[in-house]
């Protein structure tokens, strides 16, 4: 019980920090407020158009495709982060070494930072957004049921940070870890279902993407959002397909440990 | 009573060499050539408790891997280390919580933000109870005059006001022995004064220090003991007198003249370096004659248009080294 | 006067080619990802289609023609003009701008010549591939269409650079904001549709108030027989803006040497 009263108070104190940094900066969220909405508009005509004259493609009708873009745009207020790109800063430039003397775990540190660094987002991206959209656009952006959809935007919060924290490791080994991060990202930007839902993929694509984790940050607590789940021809009940997702996010949460541990090996043997 | 007990440390690890160009680059996409780097070689020394030690050398010497490894975020390649009791590199978890580390350039104060607020993270960090983190907060901030200062966002502040909101955030959960690396460097007189009377001040209390330097001022007023480095082995260990009394008492005359001269001879004044007939640089010897009497003597013999008087620099203080020694032998 | 600044611009050319050979293995590598990530770019309109969906009238490779066109325009404007909100970004947190006051050349010249970026060439080639790929499929092109596609395509990068510039003028008030693109990146979305897709409020928008129409739409509407006196009239708003752009800039200037000063 202590342990966990200590580590509430390191979640506490540097999500504040982190908070406090970054709310300098809140002028630089908000142009989320214009952004989003102005990609929204350009999504509701192109789907408008396109669905002129039928009900349904691929399983989904005109007024889930809308929700599906509202969704997926506030689901990324509320789970990115730059993990990646802040740790090979921290190893590039050698500051790593401040967080191996202090007595934490430094993905520890990233994910109280995401918490902090996500709190603005909430207040200055998310809540705006779903302002605009349910009152000014008119957008059904109901849940189908409020609870499984927080657990799973929980799980997609900790899969992003997991796959990028584990991303970004890569610097203790490469010098030009940019590079990997890039194609990561562009990776994800498509195979996330952040670009159109994954069922628009073709079907033996479709069948891949099943196996990959890209689907958990994204597609899935979407779909969970709007209620019903297909990949690859698969449906799912939403608790079996929130329950694949939690058994996602705990494999890559041990992969990325056992990366952890490997960088900790390569840090404190090389010392970069 | 020993608190820090190095036995026979070495550290040595490979790095790949790369050419620059473009060809190269791609050939050593394929392979590479392997190069041994000897960065610390069989070093031994112990550190008594409530010590303050000085780790010198040149650039490069290994002094940095060497409290890298004290710190126990770095391997060694072989050898033992035990620092209070602990194995650095393997109990680095718990060791950790019982150390403070400055390292020069690497800052642990969040940038945008004011340095409180950075300090506070590191209450929940090293869970430093309310009452004892607020009392050392006190007295660290008035040591240092800082009350006004760690309400203001990092960036603005001056490196030396930001150096000491370093050393705070380091002290903060009272560790028992604490590294800098270069903890001085690129400050102005005034501030490498203020963090040297810190230190002097914080090791009344207690606490151990060890310090990596080049800067031989820092040595000279705050360590009793010194140990040198130099390509990855120690060639000094001893008092800060003994290592005075092997170099005796010398200093470094640079001198632009005015009118040109042949050759400069006094009696205590060697020629180290002449550039052309206006540019000296001297080493003069100060045990038997005052700095004063030997500028005086110097301003009869020539005109000069500029003089300027510096501490040996550390090479210098190297090659002394290594010539008493075979003198002794 | 005008032979010396053409002077200026080929030096910073040689300049930025030299630095990018410096760098080659770099350069290559980021030209491959922007080369494959621009190739990918029609991915979506591709993934509508194949599921058996279309914009009404409008071909796929109609609709790719479009979408290659805008990405060799934000090619060329990268190569040519996306440096300048950097180092006018850069040099007000350092307070350096009064380098650049100081010399002898127009400030706004001399900071879009000497950021001349030629790392951007993977986007215009990625826009060139699906070009490429798109042209055969379309109907016989006369070179009256040609002629109209090349005066309506430079029409397009004018805007471009108008964009470029209100963005660095805008980086004078909002101090270090590296979002400010992404404001403008929105709005240039419009351009990559056929615009009879959208309301016409927001298509007259498009055309006539921030002209992103003409960076995609409209040249490659010419090449298809598509064009219409709309896109010939808004050849105006397009040079309007992009003069909009320096002159917001040169006044922002002259705010900064007032208070700087």
């Amino acid at each position: 019980m202590n342990f966990l009263v200590k580590k509430f108070r390191v979640v506490k104190a540097v999500a504040l920090v982190t908070y406090k940094e970054w709310s300098a900066y809140r002028t630089h969220s908000m142009v989320s407020i214009f952004v989003g909405p102005v990609y929204f508009i350009v999504q509701y005509f192109i789907w408008s158009v396109v669905y002129s004259g039928k009900t349904s493609l691929n399983g989904m009708e005109l007024s889930q495709m809308l929700t599906y873009f509202g969704v997926t745009t506030l689901i990324g207020y509320l789970t990115m982060d730059f993990a990646d790109w802040n740790l090979q800063m921290l190893v590039r430039t050698g500051k790593f070494l401040t967080f191996a003397l202090r007595p934490i775990h430094h993905r520890f540190f990233a994910l109280s930072q995401k918490i902090g660094h996500r709190v603005l987002g909430f207040l200055f991206e998310f809540l705006p957004c779903l302002f605009i959209f349910v009152f000014i656009f008119k957008i059904n952006m109901r849940p189908a049921n409020f609870g499984w959809a927080i657990i799973s935007v929980a799980l997609a919060f900790l899969m992003n940070l997991y796959l990028n924290y584990t991303i970004g490791m890569t610097a203790f080994w490469l010098v030009q870890a940019a590079g990997v991060r890039r194609v990561y990202l562009l990776l994800q930007s498509i195979f996330s279902g952040g670009l159109i839902p994954l069922v628009f993929f073709p079907g033996a694509l479709q069948k891949f993407l099943l196996f990959l984790p890209f689907q958990y940050v994204s597609y899935v607590p979407a779909m969970v959002y709007i209620g019903r789940y297909t990949l690859a021809g698969v449906s799912m009940p939403i608790p079996q397909i929130v329950g694949l997702q939690a058994i996602a996010v705990a494999v890559t949460a041990i992969i990325s440990e056992y990366i952890y541990r490997l960088s900790m090996k390569r840090f404190t043997g090389v010392g970069a | 009573m020993a608190i820090i007990d190095v036995n026979n440390l070495t550290k040595t690890y490979y790095t790949y060499r790369r050419g620059s160009s473009f060809t190269d680059t791609i050939k050593s996409f394929f392979h590479r050539e392997r190069v041994n780097v000897n960065a610390v070689q069989n070093v031994s020394f112990q550190v008594d408790e409530g010590q303050i030690t000085g780790i010198l050398g040149p650039n490069g010497a290994g002094k940095s891997t060497t409290i890298k490894m004290l710190t126990g975020t770095l391997y060694p390649t072989s050898g033992h280390i035990s620092v209070m009791g602990y194995t650095p590199f393997r109990d680095r978890n718990t060791y950790v919580n019982h150390i403070g580390a400055v390292f020069g350039q690497k800052s642990q104060l969040v940038w945008d933000i004011p340095p409180i607020d950075s300090f506070h993270m590191n209450k929940a960090i090293y869970a430093i109870p309310e009452k004892e983190f607020k009392n050392t907060l006190k007295e660290l901030t008035e040591l240092f005059e800082l009350e006004d200062i760690i309400e203001k966002p990092t960036r603005v502040l001056s490196l030396g006001e930001r150096m000491k909101c370093e050393f705070v955030m380091a002290m903060l959960h009272r560790p028992k022995i604490v590294f800098l690396d270069e903890p001085t460097i690129g400050l102005d007189v005034i501030a490498k004064q203020k963090i040297r009377s810190f230190i002097k001040e914080m090791n009344r209390q207690g606490v151990t220090f060890i310090l990596t330097t080049h800067d031989l001022e820092d040595v000279e007023q705050l360590a009793r003991k010194v140990i040198i480095i130099n390509h990855g082995q120690k060639v000094f260990d001893d008092t800060l007198q003994r290592l005075k009394m092997n170099l005796g008492a010398k200093k470094i005359i640079r001198l632009i003249l005015a009118e040109p001269l042949a050759e400069i001879e006094l009696e205590g004044i060697k020629v180290i370096e002449k550039n052309s007939d206006y540019e000296y640089t001297l080493e003069v010897n100060i045990e038997n004659n005052s700095i004063n009497a030997i500028i005086r003597r110097l301003s009869e013999m020539c005109e000069f248009s500029d003089i300027s008087i510096k501490e040996l620099p550390m090479e210098k203080i190297i090659t002394e080294i290594y010539e008493s020694k075979e003198s002794k032998e | 006067m005008l032979k010396k600044y053409i002077r200026i611009y080929i030096e910073c050319i040689k300049i930025s080619i030299s630095t990018a050979l410096t760098y080659r293995l770099n350069f290559l590598l980021d030209n491959f990802i922007m080369l494959v990530s621009n190739i990918l770019f029609p991915l979506f309109t591709l993934l509508i289609y194949g599921s058996g969906a279309e914009f009404p009238n409008w071909s796929l490779y109609e609709v790719l023609l479009i979408q290659a066109v805008f990405t060799m325009s934000t090619g060329i404007a990268n190569i040519l003009f996306n440096g300048v909100l950097w180092a006018t970004m850069r040099h007000i947190i350092e307070g350096s701008l009064e380098i650049v006051l100081i010399k002898p050349v127009d400030c706004l010249f001399f900071l879009t010549a000497s950021t001349i970026e030629f790392s951007s060439i993977g986007l215009f080639l990625g826009g060139l591939v699906i070009f490429v790929v798109a042209l055969p499929y379309i109907g016989p092109v006369s070179i009256l269409m040609v002629l109209q596609f090349i005066v309506l395509f430079l029409s397009g990068v004018c805007v471009m650079m108008g964009i470029s510039f209100i963005m660095a003028a805008t980086s004078f008030k909002w101090v270090g904001n590296s979002r400010i693109p992404e404001i403008f990146e929105s709005i240039k979305y419009f351009g990559r549709y056929p615009q009879n897709i959208f309301h016409k409020v927001i298509s007259g928008f498009t055309s006539f108030i921030i002209p992103v129409a003409m960076v995609g739409y409209f040249p490659a509407a010419s090449l298809l027989g598509k064009a219409d006196a709309t896109a010939f009239i808004a050849i105006l708003p397009c040079f309007l803006f992009a003069m909009a752009g320096v002159f917001l800039f040169r006044h922002m200037i002259r705010l900064y040497e007032g208070v700087g000063g």
